[in-house]
């Protein structure tokens, strides 16, 4: 065992050129797209196939949970996020994000609960199913948070295809939705009454977002994929407009403009924006004590630039700094444990999850 | 002569077809942008237009050349083997291999639609008409005798082609121009700035006006003022990185080949000249 955390540590670290060291805690995860902490041993993780799964850490156990309903794994599609309620220790339940096919056989997002009872899904249950249906599962979005009152965001990307529909409230291509842990729609959602508008909508305008934060003081962050340039980070407001596709920092994969513009009245300006891309894949707010230098700030992980961007705000200005570039690995998932140890999950076939050890240790 | 005018019958009509389609695209995006009250005036559509045409166009150039060189040869087979012949074959050669290229995009390769023109009924179909045009275009640009002046405007338009790039990000997004050259603008002094844009933009915007005009008049004059601004771009970029000591940049070899080429059409005009002055 000390072995191979010494053969780890020397892989995965540089210690001459880094102020951290990485252990590989796991290895040969199947596509792995989110994780979340049952206790700072034990992780429940999704593989984007369809497997929802327990790790221990320490001793490297993988258990599958039964019961996982069938889901759509092709393109950017499968069993994607999965969070567990604020509440978990006391009811046990979980929510999982999900592309699956809707009765006329097109392509959507889908929200369900559950309780996660030894080792199986109970009383699941579809909360939400967007009203976006696609060809193909791409642009799914499909990052959970809950807001301080314990509703529930859900990001539903824009359907790549169907990028204008992101700027009208008629869907769910390009918006973050809110609704209630039973599927409900809270009655203060900010369209609620308004025409054609659908009601769980929150705000628009957005495009593939990979990102989705709540953070002490209540405040909404999200991050999305720009096209070719023109990844965001935003401060999400209720009922507040975007912008995408009508202004935009990037241009369309095929080279093509997508917008000439890049602001309009009505419509929000990010926080701040990557160009050239670096394809953010998820973001946390980083509370813990175990690296002081990176407290109160946030960790993005980045799929194009294979590092973590630590990104905080002063007086509207953002400021920058690029983290665990030695590991020139796609990173798709982090989170920090209970006790504040953070840890990346690479992207793809054969991902692994590595702690990121401060240097103190 | 008459086997050589082939392939530069296709790239020809290869880039008319892209001329022709990348504005589809272009109008569509214009349009919804207008309905939802986005302030597209001229100078903007403008942009939407011409950089589409380059940048888009510039993908979808090498797709049309591949899909117009498997439809034009079966339609050549065609017309040598029966009595179907004519403008008309190549020309429904041409919308078939723009249908089928487009249809094999989604299908294959991404199965999403990458070109934004395309995900309608209409814009389907205006993608064909494109392909049309473009098979009836090769077909007017074979059936006649060719000299060596058909050559020489082929690859000189395509030269310009590649130019209007660099035009388009010096004019309309000199940020982004800036970028691709290694620098960020916005860094240096207002003086500097000044000096820079007015003489990249002078710079490229100079040799694509040269270029189009040598493709106009085949005076060799135009091609070889090109030439010799891009050899002498490459030449002192060598001299300021070991004369000067700056970074090294490999951007030299474009300039080097940006150099050659209009040096060589501006040689097989003087070359030819002289054959038939002799």
């Amino acid at each position: 065992m000390k072995k191979n955390l010494f053969l780890c540590l020397l892989l995965f670290s540089n210690s001459s050129f880094s102020s951290y060291q990485f252990e590989t805690v796991l290895d040969n995860l199947d596509d792995a797209w989110s994780f979340v902490f049952l206790s700072e041993d034990k992780i429940l993780y999704t593989e984007m196939p369809g497997k929802l799964k327990i790790a221990s850490l320490s001793d490297k156990t993988i258990k599958n949970i039964d019961n996982v309903p069938s889901v759509q794994y092709s393109g950017q599609g499968g069993l994607s996020e999965v969070a567990l309620d604020p509440e978990f220790e006391s009811n046990q339940k979980i929510y999982f994000s999900y592309s699956s096919k809707d009765k006329n056989g097109k392509s959507t997002l889908f929200l369900s609960s559950a309780e996660l009872r030894n080792n199986a899904l109970v009383n699941s249950k579809v909360i939400f199913k967007a009203n976006a249906p696609r060809r193909s599962p791409v642009h799914l979005g499909a990052k959970i948070a809950f807001l301080k009152d314990g509703t529930i965001l859900l990001a539903s990307g824009d359907g790549f295809d169907h990028r204008e529909q992101a700027q009208t409230l008629d869907n769910h291509f390009g918006k973050i939705i809110r609704i209630n842990k039973d599927g409900s729609i809270p009655e203060d959602n900010p369209f609620i009454n308004l025409g054609n508008a659908l009601p769980e909508i929150y705000s628009y305008g957005h495009r593939n977002m990979q990102g989705l934060v709540v953070t002490r003081s209540g405040k909404v962050y999200e991050h999305e994929h720009g096209p070719k340039g023109g990844d965001e980070m935003n401060l999400v407001e209720p009922s507040l407009n975007y912008g995408w596709p009508a202004i935009t920092y990037g241009i369309d994969y095929s080279g093509a403009v997508i917008s000439p513009f890049t602001e309009k009245e009505g419509m929000e300006q990010p926080l701040l924006h990557w160009t050239p891309s670096i394809a953010p894949s998820d973001m946390i707010f980083y509370e813990g004590n175990v690296y002081p230098e990176l407290k109160d700030s946030f960790l993005v992980t980045a799929l194009v630039s294979k590092d973590v961007k630590k990104v905080t705000f002063k007086n509207g200005i953002d400021s920058q700094e690029t983290l665990f570039s030695e590991l020139d690995i796609r990173l798709r998932n982090i989170q920090a444990s209970p006790g504040g140890i953070i840890y990346l999950l690479t992207d793809g076939p054969n991902g692994k999850l590595i702690k990121v050890l401060p240097k103190e240790l | 002569m008459n086997i050589a005018k082939y392939p530069f019958a296709i790239l020809s009509a290869a880039l008319f077809t892209v001329m022709l389609i990348t504005p589809i695209g272009s109008l569509s995006n214009l349009i919804w942008l207008s309905s939802v009250d986005m302030p597209v005036g001229l100078i903007s559509s403008l942009e939407v237009v011409l950089f589409d045409f380059q940048r888009l166009g510039i993908g979808l150039y090498a797709v049309v050349i591949i899909g117009f060189g498997v439809a034009f040869s079966v339609a050549g087979l065609i017309s040598r083997y029966s009595r179907l012949g004519g403008k008309y074959l190549f020309a429904v050669a041409g919308a078939v291999a723009i249908g089928m290229s487009l249809f094999l995009m989604v299908e294959l390769l991404f199965q999403t639609q990458l070109l934004g023109g395309n995900r309608s009924i209409i814009g389907k179909m205006l993608h064909c008409v494109a392909g049309f045009l473009g098979g009836y275009f090769f077909y007017s640009l074979i059936s006649a005798e060719r000299s060596y002046t058909f050559i020489v405007r082929s690859l000189g338009i395509l030269y310009a082609y590649l130019l209007l790039g660099l035009v388009l990000e010096w004019v309309f997004t000199p940020i982004n121009a800036s970028a691709d050259f290694g620098f960020v603008l916005n860094d240096l002094s207002s003086a500097a700035q000044n000096a820079l844009l007015r003489d990249f933009t002078s710079f490229f915007v100079a040799t694509f006006i040269f270029t189009i005009l040598g493709v106009i008049t085949l005076n060799h004059t135009w091609f070889l003022s090109v030439g010799v601004l891009y050899f002498g771009a490459g030449i002192f970029n060598l001299i300021a990185i070991y004369v000067h000591g700056t970074e090294f940049n490999q951007i030299f070899i474009s300039e080097f080949i940006l150099g050659a080429w209009p040096s060589a059409l501006a040689l097989t005009i003087i070359l030819k000249n002289k054959k038939n002055r002799l």
